[in-house]
């Protein structure tokens, strides 16, 4: 159980799933693994506010353990994984997020500095 | 307790009459399958004379959103718990395996949510493959009336053509076409009367994730679009497939995002999504969903061949394949790498 938030930490989500082939159970503060797991969240966190900007929402990763996620109201909703981000962001914009919506993906195909991906 | 501890689940599925049992019957008879413990949904006219037989009476337990796939089966958390606690006491020989034969009417995907999903079973149970058997003479027809039978097809890993002795070739051959089209990510065999290696759904082959199974074994054109147009439905049904391939590695945490976004706003469309990922590891990533439901992804120590793209496909219904194509298109920029629907030939 998180001592601060007091939720029950039992499974983590598929996404958490890490593949440098080291057990996350084992894993200490400030070893390579645990810096991995705090750069992916990271990468993880400019991504999705990448998406949650279409929708009036920010993402701010928490103490490397939860994700606060606000709209521009400042109200603010606090998501273990991507698990309960999407149902949390659908209750606070009353929208569905969805990756097929029109208007996300024109913004996706015109950010303000992309780079050209290889094939 | 990792995957290679836990104990393997096969779902034996298809729609009634379709060789479920005799399958069973015939596999169980094998010394391969000591320790094998089997749950069926009813006993029917085919008795299965195994010890380790126990009926499941269906309880499920419909959660949150109502969706369907997301369904906890008590019945199956109760049996599985049970069997655990006979094998951890000695009371039985050692478990080794389970078979679910389900009934020919089910839906095999509230099976797999629970197994993935309940805290106890995902760390003692995997699941190792669903297995459909289609009727060569009455399949058609189930397909083209049942959607849960479609259903099943389209959440097979292996699918089993039965009774091919009574049909014709011809119509064996057609309906191979269609199973492969309908879900190009499976294996597809014949059996009469049951009569099939256990090897081949059981071997040793079977420890290895179910998608490095399929891509040793299946000509790497079954990756590609189904020979019908991009866009096109099956015939009869309205499931569609959609084959990507991708050349560069691709940002796991990108996809992801993108993968878990789509199946909370459209996971009930996505029967079926399975993939092997180059991730830029030095192995790739095993991606294997029903649904809302995505197993563990296991990171592979190498490649299981000479191919080293990432391959995804997706078997959907009522959901288009070009939507998801110009999705993921779109994403490019965050996934590092931009898909193909066919071969690497086709790259501008």
């Amino acid at each position: 159980m998180c001592v601060l938030c007091w939720q029950f930490l039992t499974e983590s989500h598929w996404t958490d799933r890490q593949f440098e082939g080291n057990d996350s159970s084992t894993a200490t503060a400030g070893s390579d693994h645990e810096r991995a797991r705090r750069r992916d969240r990271q990468h993880r966190t400019q991504v999705l506010n990448q998406l949650l900007a279409h929708y009036g929402l920010r993402l701010d990763d928490w103490h490397s353990r939860s994700y606060l996620l606000s709209d521009r109201k400042g109200k603010t909703a606090i998501v273990q994984d991507l698990g309960a981000l999407w149902p949390t962001a659908q209750q606070l914009t009353g929208r569905l997020l969805d990756p097929l919506d029109p208007g996300l993906l024109a913004q996706l195909s015109h950010p303000p500095a992309a780079r050209e991906p290889g094939v | 307790m990792n995957r290679t501890t836990a104990r393997p689940i096969t779902i034996v599925t298809g729609f009634l009459g379709s060789g479920k049992t005799t399958l069973l019957r015939r596999l169980l008879a094998s010394p391969e399958m000591h320790g094998t413990a089997v749950l069926v949904n009813e006993f029917g006219e085919v008795g299965l004379d195994h010890h380790l037989v126990q009926r499941l009476d269906e309880q499920t337990i419909l959660l949150g959103n109502g969706c369907v796939c997301c369904t906890v089966r008590h019945d199956l958390v109760q049996a599985l718990t049970a069997l655990l606690d006979r094998d951890q006491r000695g009371m039985i020989a050692p478990l080794r395996r389970i078979v679910i034969e389900t009934t020919g009417l089910a839906d095999p995907a509230p099976l797999v949510f629970t197994v993935v999903t309940e805290p106890m079973l995902q760390h003692h149970f995997r699941i190792d493959s669903v297995v459909t058997t289609v009727d060569a003479v009455n399949g058609p027809l189930h397909l083209n009336r049942h959607s849960v039978s479609r259903k099943q097809v389209a959440l097979a890993d292996e699918i089993i053509i039965t009774k091919t002795d009574l049909a014709l070739p011809d119509t064996v051959a057609t309906l191979r076409e269609r199973l492969r089209r309908d879900n190009p990510a499976a294996r597809v065999t014949t059996a009469i009367l049951g009569d099939l290696d256990p090897q081949w759904l059981l071997g040793p082959q079977a420890s290895q994730p179910t998608m490095a199974r399929t891509t040793a074994t299946v000509p790497p054109e079954l990756f590609q679009m189904p020979s019908h147009p991009p866009g096109a439905p099956s015939p009869h049904t309205e499931i569609r497939s959609l084959a990507l391939t991708f050349t560069r590695p691709l940002d796991w945490i990108a996809f992801s995002v993108w993968l878990s976004m789509l199946l909370h706003a459209h996971g009930e469309a996505v029967l079926r999504v399975k993939g092997l990922l180059n991730v830029g590891t030095t192995g790739p990533v095993v991606l294997n969903g029903v649904q809302h439901i995505i197993h563990p992804p296991e990171h592979l120590a190498t490649w299981p061949g000479e191919d080293q793209r990432s391959h995804v496909v997706f078997i959907l219904h009522a959901l288009e394949p070009e939507a998801i194509r110009t999705s993921i298109q779109a994403f490019q920029h965050l996934l590092g790498a931009r898909p193909t629907v066919d071969s690497d030939d086709n790259v501008p």
